[in-house]
């Protein structure tokens, strides 16, 4: 990473003072009790705890429905993450080449994100739901006998659907900024170097947007293994069967429902090592190739 | 730019209404009665209760201290939108300048420690925060309702990859002229910034103003109800003693929803193409 | 005798007018999970308690759901931010109950304050589950509820049956059911009402140390023949149509019923107030069924479900007394009729079932006496309840096996042994941590 940069002793340190101020006092001082509090088995309350060293750990890596979760959140999550992104590019991209309605398209398009993952959740039980849910209706009615109530396979379309559908609007969003960025100058060019569009996409734009892109890929895994226990937890809440549960939305059940200090401190822990390593190979592996 | 072709209308329009339908449905069911929606599903058409449940959501007064409404719900939701989206901004366009355009010992572990705010995510580490703003004396307050939202990375991280997509010659160009890091930050920098800090600014808001599990925990105070502790609060039923008033609950969702859209609508026209100020 | 009371209102008005500006409202806080409508109840009752008296000026606020309300009361507890009351569910009692010196308990706080606590005050099924093993409560019960069984009046008459009293007469009338066009029975809750209140209507052990009211518990008891059986009859009946499983969610199971698929539904005491809302039907209530080949006759009473109300400890003398006279004007026999009639919820105590009665009200809502008259019933060892450590964790561990049960995927054999072996490894875990 060569680049002109500055030589300055102290600007950089203050520049980055308040960021680092926040995180160390707002995140790495509590995520640090968290990870304290993985080594010990305490009662909710704190009035008696005992150090376990890697107890927990065990405790929860060898729980059989530990290993059967994280195959779930692999798959939940490559899926939502790839869907949402794959849509969102798409539409990103036709709305960027249209000139004309572009305003109300990006309007209409973008509208969606605002929707609160409790409203989300609720609506898919609503849309999904046995007796009255239009959704669980149409599925039926193409033969598919559909039961996500008593069928892990349906229960985890469902929740993969309105994950996704959340989700699209925000990379709808990042995608489109990304898009715009592009200086107008290279775009035109392009057009007039590269007239077909499937090929101006994969040589010229596809190259520029990777910035963005490589966030977006970044973000999206992490929001499909952090931010999407809002949707499980109204809609199936791991049911049935638990086949529905993701690692973070255990940790959510053990945690903040269950009172279990110690086992959901081990299981996040787990998970931030997990989702570290992922991102480090994303770093290292694709962020080589990106041209800035 | 290029011909525009049906095809890319027709998939913009499929797009369309595979988002908004949703949305319309919600708008339609909220005019129906609680009974209605419980026994028949969410509604397509227009119902007969929207004077009654709108009228109620809106200037009903209601809680405790009988001033909770939707107008204060709002508030504070915007409150919580607007502060967390200014505040990210603010502080992570600079770190991301910090990291990307100065070469300082511990550059790249500190980004790396900044990264690392996005593997614990609050929900995980709510207990200990909680000790952190009661210790600091910040509880049942804005700043603390805020500040600890503030601490994760992804502004950040988004502006970094945005800096590092900004040409060489843009900076080569600056210093020629004499610029020091403070006027090409200012003065170049920025404005080359304004699709992307609109874009972040649209997200982060509707993050802050959707944030439903910290406000719950740590205000105590009805006068900084949001508007999602408002609709959680109204389905929460337990075992079918009344029916949840789900024309409420869906009236204050789609309310919910508005502010966000007119945020989009104020920034759209910073989602300009190309980079006019940048074509020397 | 006018005139004398007249000085002695007088009097007091004055007294309290001077108290009133030597010493500003003592506040005591309560922190509940009571939203919607209920709600509003608990912010009326509040505002009469605090303009029945001006020492003490108690705020309710509403914390989110039973977890989230729970969570809230552990992180301020550990921030020295405790409420003075606040609202634990079921399956949290073990956590509150069993974290030495959290809570202060309820009958040691009521007799400090002059408000003398007496067990037999109160009703029968409800005073024990919060309470220790001498019958001393250590929570009140506050929102509380049993299971009963709500049945379509029109589906039996077609069918030319009766109400089951037993599962014995169930399995006689549930074929007429079906052939009437009905699935004869679903239930909302199978941890609460197929297993907890299964083993308290039997009068079987559900763990050791008396159900874990006298020690930490560490073994289940989940796993035995009598539970086998039930649920190998369940899942037969569910096979011949007569029994409907539609997952684990409450309002799934209960919709069935207001749609009249299925002619009869196992829920809970409180419901016929969403039930008269919502079914276009006649309905009745009776109580819940048993095995009458394992009481062998004897008709034993259930216990609550719900929440009770704890104080937290470490609060100065005056907020405690502030407490306690909440305690007492909440079980007032008038609070309590008015909590009962507005939510559905049993009252408390006899003397609030006594005036219920006079009022006729019973007469008006005859089904809401159901689930009091069954709490008031035979009460043998093991009708107390239960108090097991990560119980919210337990109930997922019956859930996730039930499903998997009445999907078809696994044995009730294998499920019982999976419940059991998961539920004895997590007791095991709470007994550590509350060394």
């Amino acid at each position: 990473m060569k680049r002109q940069q500055f030589d300055s002793s102290t600007l950089p340190y203050l520049l980055i003072a308040p960021q680092l101020a926040i995180i160390f006092i707002f995140f790495v001082w509590p995520a640090a009790q968290a990870v304290y509090q993985s080594f010990m088995l305490e009662d909710p309350f704190g009035l008696a705890s005992q150090f376990v060293g890697f107890d927990n750990f065990i405790d929860v890596v060898s729980n059989e429905h530990y290993a059967r979760s994280a195959l779930f959140t692999a798959l939940f999550s490559g899926l939502v993450a790839f869907l949402s992104m794959a849509i969102a590019l798409l539409l990103a991209v036709k709305a960027d080449g249209i000139l004309h309605g572009q305003s109300a398209y990006k309007i209409m398009l973008t509208w969606v994100y605002a929707v609160a993952p409790a409203v989300a959740g609720m609506m898919g039980v609503f849309l999904f739901d046995r007796s009255i849910g239009p959704l669980n209706h149409l599925f039926n009615a193409t033969g598919w006998p559909f039961n996500p109530q008593l069928d892990v396979f349906d229960a985890s379309v469902t929740v993969i659907l309105v994950s996704v559908w959340k989700q699209i609007s925000v990379n709808f969003i990042y995608f489109l900024a990304g898009l715009q960025s592009i200086p107008r100058a290279v775009r035109e060019a392009a057009l007039i170097d590269c007239r077909n569009g499937f090929r101006r996409f994969w040589t010229v734009t596809l190259p520029l947007l990777a910035p963005t892109g490589f966030f977006v890929l970044v973000i999206n895994i992490t929001y499909a293994f952090f931010e999407t226990f809002g949707v499980i937890d109204t809609m199936t809440r791991g049911a049935p069967g638990g086949g529905t549960a993701t690692l973070v939305y255990k940790v959510y059940q053990d945690g903040f429902l269950g009172a279990d200090i110690g086992g959901s401190s081990a299981q996040s822990v787990i998970l931030m090592i997990l989702v570290l390593g992922l991102t480090i190979v994303q770093f290292r592996v694709l962020e080589k190739r990106i041209h800035y | 730019m290029h011909r525009i072709k049906l095809t890319d209308h027709l998939i913009l329009i499929f797009g369309v209404l595979f988002l908004l339908l949703p949305i319309w449905v919600v708008f339609a069911s909220s005019t129906h009665r609680p009974e209605t929606i419980l026994n028949q599903g969410l509604q397509f058409w227009i119902g007969d209760y929207f004077w009654e449940t709108y009228s109620a959501v809106l200037f009903d007064n209601t809680g405790f201290t009988e001033a909770v409404n939707a107008v204060l719900m709002l508030k504070n939701s915007l409150i919580l939108g607007l502060g967390f989206s200014v505040g990210k901004i603010l502080i992570s366009t600079i770190a991301a300048y910090a990291i990307v355009y100065f070469r300082f010992p511990a550059g790249s572990f500190f980004f790396w420690i900044i990264f690392s705010s996005l593997l614990l995510p609050l929900e995980v580490r709510i207990i200990p925060s909680y000790e952190v703003v009661s210790k600091l004396g910040m509880l049942n307050s804005y700043t603390g309702l805020i500040l600890p939202l503030i601490a994760s990375a992804t502004a950040t991280f988004f502006f970094r990859q945005f800096y590092k997509s900004v040409p060489e010659e843009i900076l080569e160009a600056a210093r020629i002229d004499g610029a020091g890091p403070f006027r090409f930050f200012v003065d170049i920098l920025l404005p080359l910034s304004k699709t992307m800090i609109a874009a972040i600014f649209i997200i982060m808001f509707v993050v802050g103003w959707n944030q439903y599990l910290w406000p719950i925990l740590m205000t105590t105070d009805e006068s900084y109800f949001t508007v999602v502790m408002g609709i959680k609060q109204i389905l929460n039923d337990l075992e079918g003693n009344r029916i949840p008033q789900y024309n409420k609950a869906l009236a204050l969702s789609f309310l919910a929803m508005l502010p966000p859209v007119m945020v989009v609508l104020i920034f759209q026209r910073w989602f300009v193409k190309g980079l006019v100020e940048s074509e020397k | 005798m006018k005139a004398t009371k007249t000085i002695l209102a007088a009097a007091t008005g004055l007294a309290m007018l001077g108290a009133g500006a030597a010493n500003a409202a003592t506040e005591i806080t309560f922190w509940h999970a009571m939203g919607g409508g209920l709600g509003e109840t608990v912010n009326t009752i509040a505002k009469d308690f605090n303009a029945s008296q001006s020492e003490y000026k108690l705020t309710p606020i509403y914390k989110g759901g039973y977890e989230e309300t729970m969570t809230a009361g552990i992180a301020a507890f550990r921030a020295g931010e405790a409420p003075n009351i606040i609202q634990i569910f079921d399956a949290g009692s073990a956590t509150i109950i069993n974290a030495k010196g959290a809570v202060y308990p309820v009958a040691k706080l009521l007799n400090e304050n002059g408000v003398p606590f007496h067990a037999e005050d109160y009703i029968s099924g409800v005073r024990n589950f919060y309470a220790d093993s001498k019958g001393d409560m250590i929570g009140m019960p506050f929102n509380s509820s049993t299971p009963v069984l709500y049945y379509n009046k029109d589906a039996l008459a077609k069918a030319g049956v009766q109400p089951p009293k037993t599962w014995e007469e169930f399995e006689d009338i549930a074929p007429k059911l079906k052939k009437a066009g009905y699935i004869a029975l679903s239930q909302s809750h199978t941890p609460w009402i197929f297993s907890e209140n299964f083993h308290s209507r039997h009068n079987i052990p559900l763990a050791d140390e008396n159900n874990g009211f006298d020690g930490v518990a560490t073994k289940i008891n989940y796993n035995n023949e009598h539970m086998r059986m039930h649920f190998s009859k369940a899942r037969a009946w569910q096979q011949a149509g007569l029994f409907g499983y539609y997952g684990s969610k409450w309002g799934d199971n209960q919709k069935p019923f207001i749609d009249q698929e299925v002619a009869m539904w196992l829920g809970s005491s409180g419901s016929f107030g969403g039930l008269k809302s919502s079914a276009k039907f006649d309905f009745g209530t009776t109580n819940l069924p048993y095995w009458n080949s394992i009481t062998k006759g004897e008709e034993y009473t259930t216990f609550i479900g719900g929440a009770a109300l704890f104080a937290f400890s470490g609060k100065d003398k005056a907020e405690n007394e502030g407490v306690a006279r909440f305690f007492q004007f909440l079980t007032k026999p008038e609070t309590q009729v008015f909590w009962h009639k507005e939510t559905g919820y049993v009252p408390i105590t006899n003397a609030a079932y006594t005036l219920a009665k006079e009022t006729g009200y019973y007469k008006d809502e005859p089904d809401a006496e159901v689930g009091i008259q069954q709490l008031n019933q035979k009460a043998a060892a093991n009708n107390k309840g239960y108090r097991l450590g990560y119980y919210v964790q337990i109930r997922e561990v019956m859930t996730r096996e039930y499903d998997q049960v009445f999907a078809g995927t696994k044995s009730v054999d294998d499920a019982f042994a999976a419940i059991e072996d998961g539920a004895n490894k997590l007791l095991a875990r709470f007994a550590k941590t509350v060394q």
